[in-house]
């Protein structure tokens, strides 16, 4: 008997007063695995991820975080997600070690200094930035440190809101790094990206969605390996279409 | 460390690395305690003026020579309204009303050297006393310290995360109470030593003590749920911090400014002028004791003499001149009662006008609860001025009395050269006069006083928790 995906997520349909954004959207994640969601705007991508968060609730169809409802049990459900925004947020009056420490206390996963500042390494953050406060990082320090939470927390699913806008390519190339270590971990990552390079460097599946659900999926590896340029071709169409 | 502790204490670590709170937070406490020690240093130093003057008053009275009693109802005597011991933390009206009197026969005078009359014009825009400080500038540091406290969290994303890890928005909205909270008890505690000296003086009263530390309580926790109200519901903190100012500027500054013209306006008094002339013209209706053809005082005159079956003033067991006397002073005294009557009445109606504005504004409500409970409200002023008149009508009653009984009618009508002597009085009278004392109020009459003030404040607080259940509910919902 196979284990349920982490992610899981069956002809699911949400929709904002009349304006349905997803509209029978099918989607899993497995445990140890990326999967890339591509799509232009208002395709519905930030509200996949608004669903699996339990902070918007589907019309219909179901929505599984290791086998629990976010749109019932929320609360429960966050316990099993990391969730790294486009813009980080943290806190900017607490150092990144204090961070670590506030956020994994209010979770009731509190660990020791010394847990933290290895799991700050591990992330890639400098050891002279962990006892600096958050207001003079970058955004890719702010991802590390995020990271490092979600590496103590231990948590099934990463959630990845834009994770590399913004970033240079040198820092773009350490966070698909960090990503890939984290998926080896075994988690189940779903990012959600506009960077299609980036996609393909790190993801071992794209999902493009289009209309509120996935248009197409294609493997990262094996004979039906994506083309990137195709993968192009049809990130360019979908958006055209999207504009129209 | 439960959840809201652990929040609690992050947004009191966020406070403790904001220089500018520091800064506001130390000037606060430094406020406070100034105002506690200059409050309490310049209550003192009135008791004690008071408490010389009144026994120098008392010991000139008694210093008098062998006198006609009838001078000394005309000499007359100073008596002091002594402070009570929570004038120290809210002075009310007391700076205001007059805190001494002169009582005459014939004249019922009102206080007069109100400490406003004998300062700047600076103590008129309000004394740095910790009632003062509680009451309007608490609120502000609180808004500032607080006005961000959920509004911040939604700006920066930091609600969302907060979420992520479990936080429940009850134990979120807690937490930041709980931090303003321990603010609120701080920037109080300077006043809660100030409480603690005059806890140690003697005459203080322990329940009206309670009261007011329950209506502070009560008002700054008030702020502390206002402010999360405001903060929660506002999309940006800048707009929760302009929305506060606004709502601090209306009910602390604004109302209790207004609301006492307003009510002046609708109930207005008669002023010293007006009531003077309107007594004169009484006065004169009233009859003249020296017209023999006054009908009243003709009246009068033959009641004394048929209740004593003689035909001739000079034939009564009694000095007639010194029975007119205390009939003159018991007619012009019922015309002053009832001219102080309608204004009294007057005044208590303006006042039940501005109390009844505590339900608009809290630090109305406050202002009136504290000032009640010290017993430096209007009701503590009529207090002393009430005993001050019944002392006043009993003594010059008492010295009226020795006219008619220890001065005969033919001496005092005689003219002769040992005539004056003769009127005179031994100067041991004097002595043996009672001297004014001032009787307090209960302290459970204090309490029962500020009762109405702390319902009003009680009943913001509950309408406020209500409003901010419902805003902890919609928080961070798209």
């Amino acid at each position: 008997m196979t284990e349920a995906p982490p992610i899981h997520i069956d002809a699911l349909t949400l929709a904002y007063g009349t304006h349905r954004v997803l509209d029978g959207l099918t989607l899993s994640v497995p445990a140890g695995s990326i999967t890339a969601l591509l799509g232009g705007n208002g395709a519905g991508k930030s509200t996949t991820l608004a669903a699996l968060l339990g902070f918007a609730k589907a019309q219909s169809g179901t929505i599984a975080v290791c086998g629990v409802d976010p749109g019932r049990q929320p609360d429960l459900a966050r316990k099993r997600i990391a969730y790294l925004p486009e813009n980080v947020a943290l806190y900017e009056h607490l150092t990144a070690v204090e961070n670590a420490d506030y956020l994994l206390a209010l979770s009731g996963e509190r660990q020791s200094k010394a847990a933290i500042t290895d799991a700050l390494a591990a992330a890639g953050l400098q050891d002279r930035a962990w006892d600096q406060r958050l207001g003079g990082f970058s955004k890719g320090m702010r991802q590390k440190v995020a990271i490092a939470v979600a590496l103590l927390r231990q948590v099934p699913v990463l959630l990845l809101d834009e994770p590399t806008s913004g970033l240079d390519p040198r820092a773009t190339a350490d966070f698909n790094a960090l990503v890939s270590a984290v998926r080896d971990r075994g988690t189940a990552v779903l990012m959600v990206t506009h960077d299609l390079l980036s996609a393909a460097d790190v993801a071992d599946s794209i999902a493009f969605l289009e209309g509120g659900r996935v248009a197409e999926a294609v493997p990262a590896s094996g004979p039906d390996r994506f083309d990137i340029r195709a993968l192009h071709a049809r990130f360019q169409v979908g958006a055209d279409r999207l504009a129209a | 460390m439960s959840v809201v502790r652990l929040i609690a204490r992050d947004e009191l670590r966020l406070m403790a690395r904001n220089r500018v709170a520091v800064i506001a937070f130390v000037l606060l406490v430094l406020l406070t305690l100034a105002a506690v020690l200059s409050s309490w240093a310049h209550q003192r130093g009135i008791a004690e003026l008071r408490s010389r003057h009144a026994a120098a008053a008392e010991q000139a009275f008694d210093a008098q020579p062998n006198r006609h009693p009838h001078r000394v109802v005309h000499y007359g005597t100073f008596i002091f309204r002594p402070l009570s011991p929570l004038a120290a933390f809210d002075p009310g009206v007391d700076a205001f009303t007059g805190n001494s009197m002169f009582l005459e026969g014939h004249r019922q005078n009102t206080a007069n050297f109100g400490d406003v009359r004998q300062s700047s014009l600076l103590i008129r825009f309000g004394q740095l006393t910790p009632a003062f400080v509680l009451q309007i500038v608490a609120p502000l540091l609180l808004i500032f310290l607080g006005y961000g406290a959920l509004a911040r969290e939604r700006e920066r994303g930091t609600l969302r995360l907060l979420m992520l890890q479990g936080v429940g928005r009850g134990e979120l909205v807690r937490g930041k109470g709980a931090a303003l909270g321990v603010v609120a008890l701080l920037a109080g505690l300077p006043a809660m030593i100030g409480f603690a000296l005059i806890a140690g003086q003697p005459g203080a009263q322990i329940v009206p003590m309670l009261t007011i530390a329950g209506g502070y309580l009560a008002y700054l926790a008030l702020w502390v749920v206002v402010i999360l109200l405001v903060s929660a519901f506002a999309r940006r903190s800048r707009d929760a911090l302009l929305a506060l100012v606004a709502i601090w500027a209306v009910t602390v500054i604004l109302l209790p400014r207004v609301v006492p013209d307003i009510a002046n306006a609708a109930v207005p008094l008669r002023n010293r002028l007006q009531t003077d002339v309107a007594i004169a013209r009484d006065l004169r209706r009233m009859g003249d004791s020296h017209n023999p053809d006054d009908p009243h005082y003709a009246a009068f005159k033959q009641s004394v003499l048929d209740r004593y079956g003689v035909t001739r003033v000079e034939d009564l067991p009694l000095n007639y001149k010194g029975v007119l006397a205390m009939e003159g002073e018991r007619l012009t005294s019922s015309l002053f009662d009832r001219y102080a009557g309608e204004s009294f009445a007057a005044q208590a109606r303006q006042n039940a006008l501005v109390d009844a504005a505590g339900i608009l504004s809290p630090a109305i409500a406050l202002r009136s609860l504290s000032m009640a409970a010290a017993g430096t409200d209007f009701a503590g002023h009529r207090r002393f001025l009430d005993q001050a008149e019944a002392y006043r009508y009993d003594l010059v009653q008492r010295l009226n009395r020795m006219q008619a009984t220890d001065v005969s009618y033919a001496d005092d009508t005689a003219t002769d050269a040992g005539a004056d002597q003769r009127k005179r009085v031994a100067a041991d009278n004097w002595q043996r006069m009672p001297d004014f004392r001032f009787e307090r109020p209960d302290g459970a009459v204090l309490a029962r006083a500020a009762l109405p003030g702390l319902a009003i404040l009680v009943a913001w607080l509950m309408i406020a928790t209500g409003l901010l259940a419902l805003a902890t509910r919609r928080l961070g919902v798209r």
